[in-house]
């Protein structure tokens, strides 16, 4: 098998490649890959590299892990999770992203693809006039420096409690949207200008927000589906992807400052400079701790704004309420974090960087509600192919921290598929396959072109193979607002 | 004096990449702003009715060029602008780099600006500023 890379990696399964100790001077663990053969020899370079790096780091835990939509990134690869002890290890933003608390959230509605045909069109200019998106974009919500600590501090709680959203909607929020210990005061006064006027907005990039529909032969558990309130016959649901926009990116640029003259300090050497990091335990590594929970909560409650708009938009077009339409939150899951959470091994502080938690049924750490289904995961495909609905695994929490996929990932650079398609060009295929597509860029819409994606279902179907994840639904976009 | 830039292919998959260029730090500035305002939006299609005045002091040109560059993703979201131009000034004194700029643009106009990508930094991955003879090169990654 030709792999893009000349070190060695061992078979384990057909869904889980070992990179020894041996192959890099410096490795504390071994590295492994969950890829089908097929997705392992289209995985580039940087993957092997990174994994291996971050083998390399103080405290690491078991196994420096891959997962199949691993690409390379800043520091760690995307896709890429590591558990650190949380006395002998460490915490770098390398290993959260620059876009903490990226994530992705579901929302179910009572509406029929036949209730919505007619009026997708109006529904699209709707959202794209209520959710802003793209270069530059403010949120409605004005925020001064008080109130925006609230946010920092509460997440999706200050949302509920400023009357953007449902109570009920907490609980169906990884860490009820609120994640305890954001100190805003680890914060700098350049992150809070960046992000005060961002709540509530999409960004750009991948970031998304899809009407999607759920067909019946897409359901793939009955039960679960339907506990997680998906019914399958052509049902309407909405998909939000994006995170703590320029805030959260402020907090790791900050930070990786900060780590870098730490890392001297504490005689810390790492083998590429994004992947700076501090002790766990040390001054700097608790002051970044807090600061990235202050991002990942401001990261909750843009989703939360969102979602109320999302919820009004709907109730405009439709000419009822959100309630009656039944816009219940199916989940919200962060993709780009770092969190301690207990395994044999003991505390561990668990970075997962484009890698969603997936903590299986009877987890104390989930809600009554998901203690059947295990906790929902939702990975994102490219625009044009569609998302899935998952659940976690007993066998996540003991092979992968709790941990599975996010999304499709690359398999193109930006340059290359602007080069391929333009945006307009783009717009009137998807058009024309059913896809509405409303977008602030067109030299942006090119770049999110489905082709420069991986297939999502052989990235989906290699998860559920290897057990860590089980497939639920997929969802079929049928509209799409991109930055 | 001459600067130009180019985006590199393959550099950073999902993100963007370019190589700026010029016959002194001076135009090495001007070409890697070139390439961050065409980034973010046609700068021929953004009015100047926003400016600001920016200063840096620094001990190398690549940190200073990393701090400008910085600045500009940090005004773009506190003031919710997109950039017209930016007047540079840079100046070398003894163990010290200097830029004086006034940065000017609008603010983010839908209807009337060509919107590109959304840059949410400047990276430290793969950066470089290099001098070969008189002739200033730099590879930026921003996250995009």
């Amino acid at each position: 098998m030709k792999l893009n890379t000349d070190m060695r990696v061992n078979r384990v399964t057909d869904e889980v490649w070992e990179i020894p100790m041996t192959e890099k001077s410096g490795m504390l663990v071994p590295a492994r890959i969950y890829a089908t053969p097929g997705i392992l020899q289209t995985m580039d370079r940087g993957v092997f590299d990174q994994v291996t790096n971050v083998a390399c780091l103080p405290g690491i835990a078991r196994y420096a892990l891959c997962m199949p939509d691993g690409h390379w990134g800043y520091g760690f690869p995307i896709g890429g999770v590591a558990a650190f002890d949380v006395k002998s290890g460490i915490i770098s933003p390398g290993g959260v992203g620059y876009d903490v608390n990226c994530g992705m959230r579901l929302i179910r509605t009572d509406l029929t693809l036949d209730d919505v045909r007619s009026k997708l069109e109006r529904l699209m200019a709707e959202l794209f006039r209520r959710v802003p998106a793209g270069v530059g974009a403010a949120g409605f919500v004005r925020l001064n420096r008080d109130s925006f600590e609230g946010v920092m501090t509460r997440g999706a709680r200050w949302c509920i409690e400023e009357g953007y959203g449902w109570h009920r909607d907490l609980v169906r929020i990884e860490e009820g949207g609120c994640i305890a210990g954001a100190d805003p005061s680890t914060v700098s006064d350049h992150a809070v200008g960046r992000g005060i006027n961002q709540l509530g907005t999409l960004g750009s990039g991948n970031h998304y927000l899809e009407v999607q529909v759920v067909a019946s032969d897409h359901v793939f558990d009955p039960d679960t589906a339907t506990a997680l309130g998906i019914t399958g016959q052509d049902q309407i649901v909405v998909m939000v992807h994006c995170g703590s926009r320029g805030f959260g990116h402020q907090v790791a640029s900050d930070y990786l400052k900060v780590f870098e003259k730490a890392m001297r300090r504490y005689g810390i050497s790492v083998k590429d400079q994004q992947l700076a990091c501090a002790p766990f335990r040390s001054p700097e590594g608790q002051d970044y701790f807090s600061a990235m929970n202050c991002a990942a909560n401001t990261a909750f409650a843009n989703r939360q704004v969102i979602t109320h708009q999302i919820r009004e938009a709907f109730a405009t077009v439709f000419g009822i309420s959100a309630e009656e339409l039944g816009m219940e939150l199916v989940y919200d899951v962060a993709h780009n974090i770092a969190k301690v959470e207990r395994y044999p091994e003991g505390e561990l502080l668990v970075h997962r960087k484009g890698s969603t938690r997936a903590f299986g049924p009877r987890s104390q750490d989930l809600p009554r509600v998901f203690q059947q289904t295990g906790q929902p995961v939702i990975c994102g495909g490219s625009m044009e192919t569609g998302s899935y609905l998952l659940v976690g695994t007993d066998r996540a929490v003991h092979e992968t921290f709790g941990s599975t996929m996010h999304g499709s990932g690359r398999t193109m650079s930006r340059a290359q598929a602007k080069k391929t398609i333009s945006g307009e060009q783009l717009q009137q295929a998807m058009r024309r396959r059913g896809i509405l597509v409303k977008a602030v860029s067109m030299s942006g819409l090119a770049e999110e072109a489905g082709f420069a994606y991986k297939n999502i279902s052989e990235v989906v179907e290699t998860v559920d193979r290897a057990g860590i994840t089980k497939k639920v639904a997929e969802l079929r976009p049928i509209g799409n607002i991109k930055g | 004096m001459a600067h130009s830039f180019r985006f590199l292919d393959d550099i950073a998959l999902a993100d963007l990449a370019f190589q700026a260029e010029g016959d002194s730090v001076l135009e090495l500035f001007r070409a890697a702003t070139g390439a961050l305002l065409e980034t973010l939006a046609d700068p021929s299609t953004v009015a100047a009715t926003w400016a600001r005045k920016i200063e840096h002091v620094c001990g190398t040109p690549d940190e200073l060029l990393f701090e400008w560059l910085s600045d500009l993703v940090y005004w773009k979201d506190a003031a919710g602008v997109v950039f017209h131009d930016a007047d540079l000034c840079v100046v070398h004194e003894g163990t010290t780099w200097t830029l004086a700029a006034v940065l000017r643009g609008a603010l983010v106009d839908q209807t009337t600006q060509t919107l590109r990508s959304d840059v949410k930094g400047v990276t430290k991955h793969l950066y470089e500023v290099t001098q070969q003879g008189a002739h200033w090169y730099a590879r930026v990654v921003i996250d995009v």
